[in-house]
């Protein structure tokens, strides 16, 4: 006769259907955690990409709306002088910023920043090779375009709008 | 192989490309900041343009992340 069995005792069935106590604890495997985090990367880039598009035409804003302030006129001097020193100095928009006024041997009068593109030295006018020149780093602006044409910079001086009116010189705005 | 686990290497592939479109978008960025600085008004434009085709590439990416995310949670279907 075979021994009777407590019933209430758990079964060896019971034990395996129950999950183990660090199942419970992780529950979640590794392929739903790679699927999920994965699903949740992309969204978070696809933000990062909202961001920074947006960033994209607040700049395209700003490069539209800020530069279209009117410039003030500035008396820059007299065109004999400008005639007789060949370059004078002069300062504008602001008594922050140093510009140079030529006369070309054509007759051309034209106007630029003096700071030079590179690392902001000065430019200064060089009557016996016709163009501007930075000292600093021996390079060299084209006087009719402001174009670099030697040197380290590569980028063109911002130009003046120079008016003459009777014998005197006026500054009008800002070409860059 | 389980449709999840075909999600996780679709969303992985997926997740390359938005990666890669985000790093040229932050390049856009930086190009255009640059040329704001240097008062070169001209690119701006194109520059927030193209990111914003690529804005679009990604949000398309993740509509369809969404789409075989939802099949996914319905289950398979007889």
């Amino acid at each position: 006769m075979e021994p009777e069995q407590n019933s209430s005792a758990p079964t060896e069935c019971e034990n395996c259907n129950r999950a183990p106590k660090w199942r419970t604890d992780f529950p979640i495997d590794w392929e739903g955690d790679h699927y999920v985090s994965r699903r949740e990367m992309v969204k978070f880039l696809t933000l990062g990409s909202v961001l920074l598009a947006a960033a994209n035409w607040v700049t395209a804003l700003a490069g539209k709306f800020l530069r279209t302030g009117r410039f003030p006129e500035k008396l820059v001097g007299s065109v004999a002088a400008l005639d007789s020193q060949r370059s004078i100095l002069f300062r504008y928009p602001t008594d922050r910023d140093p510009c140079i006024a030529v006369r070309t041997p054509e007759g051309t009068l034209v106007a630029y920043s003096q700071v030079c593109t590179h690392l902001s030295c000065a430019v200064v006018y060089s009557t016996s090779d016709n163009k501007l020149l930075c000292p600093c780093h021996n390079g060299s602006f084209s006087v009719i375009e402001g174009a670099p044409i030697g040197g380290p910079p590569t980028r063109r001086l911002p130009r003046i709008a120079i008016e003459k009116r009777g014998d005197q010189l006026f500054a009008t705005g800002v070409e860059v | 192989m389980s449709i999840r686990s075909q999600g996780t290497t679709l969303f992985t592939a997926i997740l390359i490309l938005v990666a890669t479109t985000v790093v040229v978008q932050l390049w856009l960025l930086t190009v255009s900041m640059e040329a704001l600085l240097a008062h070169e008004t001209k690119t701006l434009i194109p520059a927030a343009v193209g990111s914003t085709v690529l804005l679009f590439i990604n949000a398309g990416l993740l509509r369809y992340v969404f789409r075989f995310d939802h099949e996914v949670q319905r289950g398979p279907q007889e």
